[in-house]
């Protein structure tokens, strides 16, 4: 899509991304704040014309730092936030000639994977308007997937890029931890939150990772590990690929129509030469995916979130005293579903406990980790369909159920976030007009076998920039 | 004493950096409030940590002269606590991995030498200074992020006087070792200061107090001392010390209440994600460690043995260490070692005092002071001279120079000398009489003879000597 963009004047493609994001609106209720992008496309005189994403218009997650502009991560407490500093990725953004159009709404602080966490309200899916979007980066999934922007970027603390992604039918890449700065993006949960993003073709995916990825030394986990010219590089002759399908989502997975499509999948991928096989990992360890999430990314959450006192910056509550100010602030300014979580991370953390519940999900991550590693030696990616389900309609949209549908199926991207491997998901069909897809991951610093696999299926499925008619 | 007291102490130390624990804002006192700052110091959102290897390079060296084990590998973890003047709402610190442990500092007590253990010594970031007034409270987050390091002893001291020693001791060894400024006033070093008391050594250990902020070394003898008064008032009475946190008051000269320790604190500490375990290079470490600068008590020892230096002189030198670089510096010109001790410690010092200058400020040259403490030795010239010299020296002049010019050249030369002796012999018959019928004094007049004859300019010892023999022979 960025190259057909391309063909376009500068001016009137930013304006059109713009206007359509503008447009949909009312219905997608997408954006928190909309740029005006007068001073970029002036700043782009300074940029060379054949910069990467040169006049391109793309999206930021509302977590991602933008100096001067508006940043809420779609709570309360952070509704009138004006960052002093850029992050890291809007620095490499703006030098590869991207244009800014608008900031996306978000489940709260990430928290979420429905997007009806939002301060602003619930997104709404471009395919279906009464469906989610999925979360938990919800906004800018549905402005790639309405055609508003070629790119926008997410992030994923356990599947809140991914997942949004195969319900909105587009890519959704989170690439290796530590392969894109996270400096000046608001935190969910430091070590499992990743930078990535949504296309609608695996090639433009693939240009914007070689833009956004790299060392920053403000981010002291970020990797010193060269960065390719993804795109470029793309093979998608998979050959002697080796994939191996993740058995315990199969088994998880009720609607045979989704079994269907990924079998058939599976079927195409071999006649392109790949090698498919069968692995499973251990199901205790399965079933332990979502509360270990649940413990290491609250704990986390609620000291990274300690920040948000009412004292600096950000939205403040009068108390008589310092304490009293944060408590009313802190009361006030989060949502009752983020302070629950909270509360679970705080609980885990104290030291009567911690040994127990928080230190026992770090032992347990590590185990599952290893586990993942086992199962993946010798192959290339492992493979599953990226949900259970098409996007629920927005009252069927329940987390949290201990259904075995919901511990395996609904959760087992949280693997990459565990683990720091790459991951991808990529539309493979519609079933009732509602998009579907499959996830891949592969071993770290290996985004490229995600590309080259990707852009073998988007061969075969013809969905490459599908994206959904929004009825304005 | 009726009880004993039991100390331990806990310091924190600011790290002499250019720049903050976990960003890249300048460190400074002084400065205008909120001006050295960024996002990162202010805990904005999105922010990350990024360790300072010249604070590990500065925590290894003060590990190192505490003789502490050093752990290679670097960790961090989160102390969390809401308090306005912590802009995270958690403090950076290394709880678990602390990169030095089992350590300890000699000091000297009435009763000799005595090792105070070190528990550990770990880096972390300090917080923001507060303000409270009238309308409100002021925040200045210059302060926010410097590095610190804490330094925990064991509760090894027994007295007041033990206690200043061992703050003495870590304040010059930590600044002999370019790790901080150890401006107590400043709080640039700051102590905290852990006293209980019991019957006898056999006893287990009493319920203590904490004493926190002491900013002077004499304050904590004095905070000590007035505390063992307090606690064993109450315990004469059959009373129970609370375990509270308290202040000195250097007004009333007791300690005074700030608030209850109801249970500890539950910080839920656990490592900071942001910041993956550094393993150190082994090599780096040891290339820190060989190029430790000489630390106070190797100095001492090495003043006292090598220079003969009296223990008490050693010490006064040390404890400057300026001064002592210039006495170390003026060494290297003359081996009149404890001459030199005498003259750097009472004439430069109250010169310096006199004049109201800082040894940074100094303009006398080590080789100057050297060199005149030569000419003293070699009877070039006499005290007296020597002093009136300094006066000049003190002000950068060579004395060489100084005594040419005030023609104050004292005469030692022997043949001229006695030929001046013989002169004023020959013309005093009467006083050879005295002398010869046992009056001494006539030996004084003889001198005062002979320096006026050469008009002072005679060495006073050498012509005394000569009169005696001279006087002998006739």
């Amino acid at each position: 899509m960025i190259e057909s963009l391309k063909k376009q004047d500068v001016r009137k493609r930013c304006e059109e991304a713009l206007q359509k994001a503008k447009e949909y609106q009312h219905v997608l209720n997408a954006v928190v704040t909309f740029y005006d992008i007068e001073e970029q496309l002036e700043g782009l005189n300074a940029i060379r014309e054949d910069a990467p994403l040169y006049g391109i218009p793309v999206v930021l997650k509302d977590n991602i730092n933008t100096k001067g502009v508006r940043t809420t991560a779609s709570s309360r407490i952070l509704d009138n936030y004006i960052p002093v500093y850029d992050a890291h990725i809007v620095e490499k953004l703006k030098a590869a000639g991207a244009v800014i159009i608008a900031k996306s709404s978000m489940d709260e602080l990430g928290m979420g994977g429905t997007n009806r966490n939002a301060y602003t309200g619930k997104v709404n899916n471009p395919w279906d308007v009464t469906r989610i979007s999925g979360g938990s980066s919800g906004g800018s999934a549905v402005l790639v997937a309405s055609g508003a922007v070629p790119i926008a970027i997410g992030t994923d603390t356990g599947d809140s890029i991914r997942k949004p992604a195969a319900y909105n039918g587009i890519i959704g890449l989170k690439p290796t931890y530590g392969r894109i700065s996270r400096y000046g993006v608001i935190p969910y949960a430091s070590s499992l939150d990743h930078v990535g993003l949504f296309a609608a073709a695996v090639h433009d995916a693939a240009k914007a990772l070689t833009v956004l990825a790299g060392r920053d030394d403000r981010d002291m986990t970020s990797s010193y590990e060269a960065v390719a010219d993804y795109e470029k590089a793309i093979n998608s002759d998979i050959g002697g690929k080796r994939i191996a399908v993740f058995d315990n989502v199969l088994e998880a997975i009720e609607d045979s129509r989704i079994l269907d499509n990924f079998k058939q999948l599976c079927e195409t991928l071999k006649k392109r030469g790949a090698i498919v096989e069968h692995v499973r990992l251990d199901d205790s360890l399965m079933n332990a995916l979502v509360p270990v999430y649940f413990i290491i990314s609250n704990a986390e959450a609620t000291a990274n979130h300690s920040n948000l006192d009412g004292i600096r910056f950000g939205m403040r509550e009068d108390g008589d005293t310092m304490e009293e100010i944060m408590i009313h602030t802190r009361t006030k300014g989060f949502s009752s579903y983020v302070r629950k979580r909270f509360v679970i991370g705080s609980y885990s953390l104290f030291e009567e406990n911690q040994e127990k519940i928080f230190r026992k999900a770090q032992k347990v991550r590590r185990k599952i980790v290893e586990e993942l590693a086992r199962v993946m030696n010798g192959y290339d990616v492992l493979l599953a369909p990226a949900a259970s389900t098409v996007a629920p309609h927005d009252e069927d949209a329940c987390e949290e159920k201990l259904s075995k549908t919901y511990l395996v199926a609904e959760n087992h991207m949280v693997l990459g976030n565990f683990s720091g491997y790459p991951s991808m998901s990529v539309p493979t069909g519609f079933l009732e007009h509602m998009p579907i897809g499959i996830n891949m991951t592969a071993h770290p610093f290996d985004e490229q076998s995600l590309f080259d696999i990707g852009a073998a299926i988007e061969e075969e499925t013809g969905l490459k920039d599908k994206i959904a008619e929004v009825k304005a | 004493m009726k009880y004993e007291t039991v100390i331990g102490i806990e310091i924190h130390c600011e790290l002499k950096t250019k720049t903050k624990m976990f960003s890249s804002a300048p460190v400074a006192f002084g400065e205008q409030a909120n001006s050295c700052v960024n996002e990162i110091d202010l805990g904005h959102p999105g922010t990350l940590p990024c360790v300072n290897k010249k604070a590990v390079e500065l925590a290894i060296m003060a590990a190192t002269a505490l003789h502490c084990e050093i752990d290679s590998l670097v960790k961090f973890d989160r102390k969390n606590y809401y308090y306005s003047d912590l802009p995270k709402g958690f403090q950076i610190t290394q709880q678990f991995h602390p990169i030095g442990t089992g350590g300890y500092v000699e000091i000297d007590t009435e009763q000799g030498k005595k090792r105070i253990r070190i528990n550990r010594i770990h880096m972390e970031e300090d917080t923001a200074k507060q303000f409270h007034n009238e309308q409100g409270t002021l925040i200045d987050f210059n302060r926010a992020g410097t590095p610190l390091v804490e330094i925990v002893s064991e509760a090894d001291m027994r007295s007041g006087a033990e206690a200043a020693a061992y703050v003495e001791n870590l304040r010059t060894m930590l600044y002999y070792l370019g790790v901080s400024d150890v401006k107590m006033e400043e709080g640039s070093m700051r102590c905290d200061v852990n006293i209980s008391l019991r019957r006898t050594s056999d006893d287990p250990f009493g319920v203590k107090t904490e004493i926190k902020n002491l900013n002077s070394i004499s304050n904590v003898q004095k905070a000590v001392e007035s505390e063992y008064e307090r606690q064993s008032r109450i315990l004469d009475e059959g009373g129970v010390i609370l375990q509270e946190t308290r202040r000195y008051d250097e007004a009333q000269k007791t300690t005074v209440s700030m608030r209850m320790k109801e249970g500890s604190v539950d910080y839920k500490y656990f490592p900071e994600p942001n910041i993956t375990p550094i393993q150190l290079d082994e090599a780096w470490i040891r290339s820190i460690q060989q190029s430790l600068p000489e630390l106070p008590r190797e100095r001492k020892q090495r003043y006292e043995e090598q220079y003969g230096l009296r223990s008490y002189d050693a010490d006064v030198l040390v404890q400057n260490r300026e001064l002592s670089d210039f006495y170390d510096a003026a060494c290297q010109y003359s081996k009149e070692y404890q001459l030199l001790a005498n003259w750097t410690i009472t004439e430069l010092t109250a010169a310096l005092n006199k004049a109201n200058r800082k040894m940074a400020e100094n303009r006398c040259r080590p080789e100057d002071l050297a060199q005149l403490v030569t000419m003293i030795k070699a009877g070039e010239i006499s005290g007296k001279q020597a002093k009136e010299v300094f006066a000049d020296v003190f002000e950068g002049k060579d004395p060489k120079k100084v005594v040419e010019e005030k023609g104050m050249k004292q005469m030692s030369d022997e043949g001229a000398l006695l030929a001046m002796v013989q002169e004023v012999l020959d013309k005093n018959p009467q006083s050879i009489i005295d002398f010869k019928n046992g009056k001494d004094r006539a030996v004084g007049f003889l001198v005062g003879q002979v320096m006026k004859a050469s008009k002072g300019q005679a060495n006073p010892a050498m012509t005394n000597k000569l009169i005696q023999e001279e006087l002998k022979k006739r």
